[in-house]
């Protein structure tokens, strides 16, 4: 399997998201869906080119090895172990999301205070944990650097967007 | 060892003449130190204080509107409005069987901060158009930024400095939503009495169920939600503060009212009962109230309930 599409799916999906808390808690209006999109679309953004650190990365990586072949087999077996813990969470987040939409508010509320706040502050754990799953699988330290490099990136998107467009009350 | 709030402490108004008072930095520190919270002290050593050691009353007004702020996200994620709409919708229903359709009322929210409640009110005409709607606060900076916010997006409600000890504005129903907890001892009664003693028809308070899981919940919440360290502190001494089910009652058996409380611990599931109000109504609109609820009324009981051997405990 080729996890390097599903891997950038995520990266966005992250991205975009992470966009989306960079702004929460800053504008105190009532009706701001177009104001969320937007901030969405920053994190997105902001994504899209952080995520060229990874990518360069791994192409260094290609470039500089003997057997390029091979090197990209073992960076293939590292992006698939990179990829399940990152899988498994996105796959509690989209439960939580789905539980906090769809139930009345009661259970909602559980939802967010078990499930989408512990989620968000776990979030360099489970990159670490992904790190860790790139070396099992066997990509080797090649795996590790790209797989460090990105979840840098994706960590980096909510600070970048808050600094640069919601560090103060809108 | 008592509990104290930062926001409290740094924002002190006059309760008479509603001026701001000068805070002496130091003052505050010590204070905090004393209680046994060296991490609060720190925050507040952090902010900024003229020669005098008097805090910045201007970036205090900046901390608190932005600390707000990020409350309200807690608020929205809570689905505060639907939470009170739950218990209001019929209260509302009640009243107006018994005034009459074409009647007109008047909801005013305590302690209303940014006035997050009062704007989505106004936002989403959930209480239907003869309500009108208004917040009163102490804090003359967030009755401004309240009414800034209200003005922005059109909405039709209004903010008043005033306190709640000594109310502004008459009402047909007062509600609050987190701010009992800043009331102990003899001043809770007392904010019960105020109400009683006006020409409203009920009370509707809203504020943390005192649940052992209520602190390690609002660490969890606000550490993930919120950024400025003031807001993460005040979040969890509020759920430490959170009155019990006890206190509530008896402070708000006032002559006058059938004090009642929606959702007691001993009714409802801890994990899911974040907010939860004490209710003062007037004797006769208990049943209309009951009937207007429906089935949701079993989970509404008064102290004759709660002292039951067994019951809602
Ligand atoms: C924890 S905040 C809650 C704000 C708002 N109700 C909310 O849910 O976001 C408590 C509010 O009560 C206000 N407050 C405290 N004592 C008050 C008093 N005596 N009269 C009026 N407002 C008061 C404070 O200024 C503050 O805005």
């Amino acid at each position: 399997m080729n996890p390097v599409l599903p891997l950038l799916a995520l990266g966005l999906l992250d991205a975009a998201f992470s966009g989306f808390r960079a702004y929460a808690g800053r504008d105190a209006r009532i009706r701001k869906h177009r104001a969320v999109v937007r901030a969405a679309l920053r994190g997105l953004a902001v994504g899209a080119v952080l995520l060229l650190a990874p990518a360069l990365t791994a192409g260094a990586v290609l470039l500089a090895a003997d057997d390029p072949d091979r090197a990209y087999g073992v960076l293939a077996d590292g992006g698939v172990g990179f990829l399940v813990p990152l899988g498994l969470y996105a796959l509690a987040v989209a439960v939580s999301l789905l539980a906090y939409f769809a139930l009345p508010f009661r259970a909602s509320t559980l939802a967010m205070v078990v499930g989408l706040g512990p989620l968000t502050l776990a979030r360099p754990l489970f990159v670490a944990v992904a790190c860790a799953g790139a070396l099992v699988a066997g990509g080797g330290w090649t795996s590790l650097l790209v797989g460090a490099v990105a979840g840098a990136a994706v960590l980096c998107v909510e600070p970048f967007v808050h600094r640069r467009w919601y560090a103060m009350p809108l | 060892m008592p509990h104290l709030e930062i926001s409290d402490l740094i924002t002190v108004t006059d309760p008479l003449s509603g001026a701001r008072l000068p805070v002496r930095r130091g003052d505050v520190v010590r204070l905090l130190q004393e209680s046994g919270d060296p991490r609060a002290a720190r925050i507040v050593a952090g902010l900024p204080a003229g020669r005098d050691d008097v805090l910045d009353p201007l970036a205090v007004d900046r901390l608190m509107i932005g600390v707000h702020t990020e409350m309200q996200r807690l608020s929205e994620e809570l689905r505060i409005g639907e939470r009170l709409v739950h218990v209001l919708g019929p209260l509302f229903e009640a009243i107006r069987e018994i005034a009459g359709r074409r009647g007109r009322f008047r909801l005013v929210d305590i302690g209303s901060g940014l006035g997050y409640l009062v704007r989505w009110l106004a936002a989403t005409g959930a209480l239907g158009p003869n309500v009108e709607l208004i917040g009163v606060d102490l804090d003359a900076a967030l009755v401004a930024e309240a009414d800034r916010l209200a003005r922005a997006e059109g909405l039709d409600c209004r903010f008043v400095h005033g306190n709640a000890f000594d109310l502004p504005e008459i009402a047909t129903v007062y509600v609050s939503t987190g701010v009992l907890h800043h009331f102990r001892g003899p001043a809770l009664t007392e904010f019960f009495e105020a109400q009683a003693d006006s020409q409203a028809l009920a009370f509707c308070h809203f504020d943390i169920a005192a649940t052992r899981l209520a602190p390690v919940g609002a660490w969890m919440f606000h550490r993930a939600r919120m950024r400025h360290p003031l807001g993460r502190h005040d979040g969890v001494v509020s759920a430490l503060r959170a009155h019990t089910d006890d206190t509530l009652l008896r402070a708000a058996t006032v002559p006058g009212i059938r004090p009642l409380l929606y959702e007691p611990r001993g009714l409802s599931n801890p994990f899911c009962t974040t907010l939860r109000p004490v209710l003062g109504i007037r004797p006769y609109l208990e049943d209309p109230l009951r009937l207007a609820m429906g089935r949701a009324s079993r989970r509404l009981v008064g102290a004759e309930q709660l002292s039951r051997p067994g019951a809602a405990r």
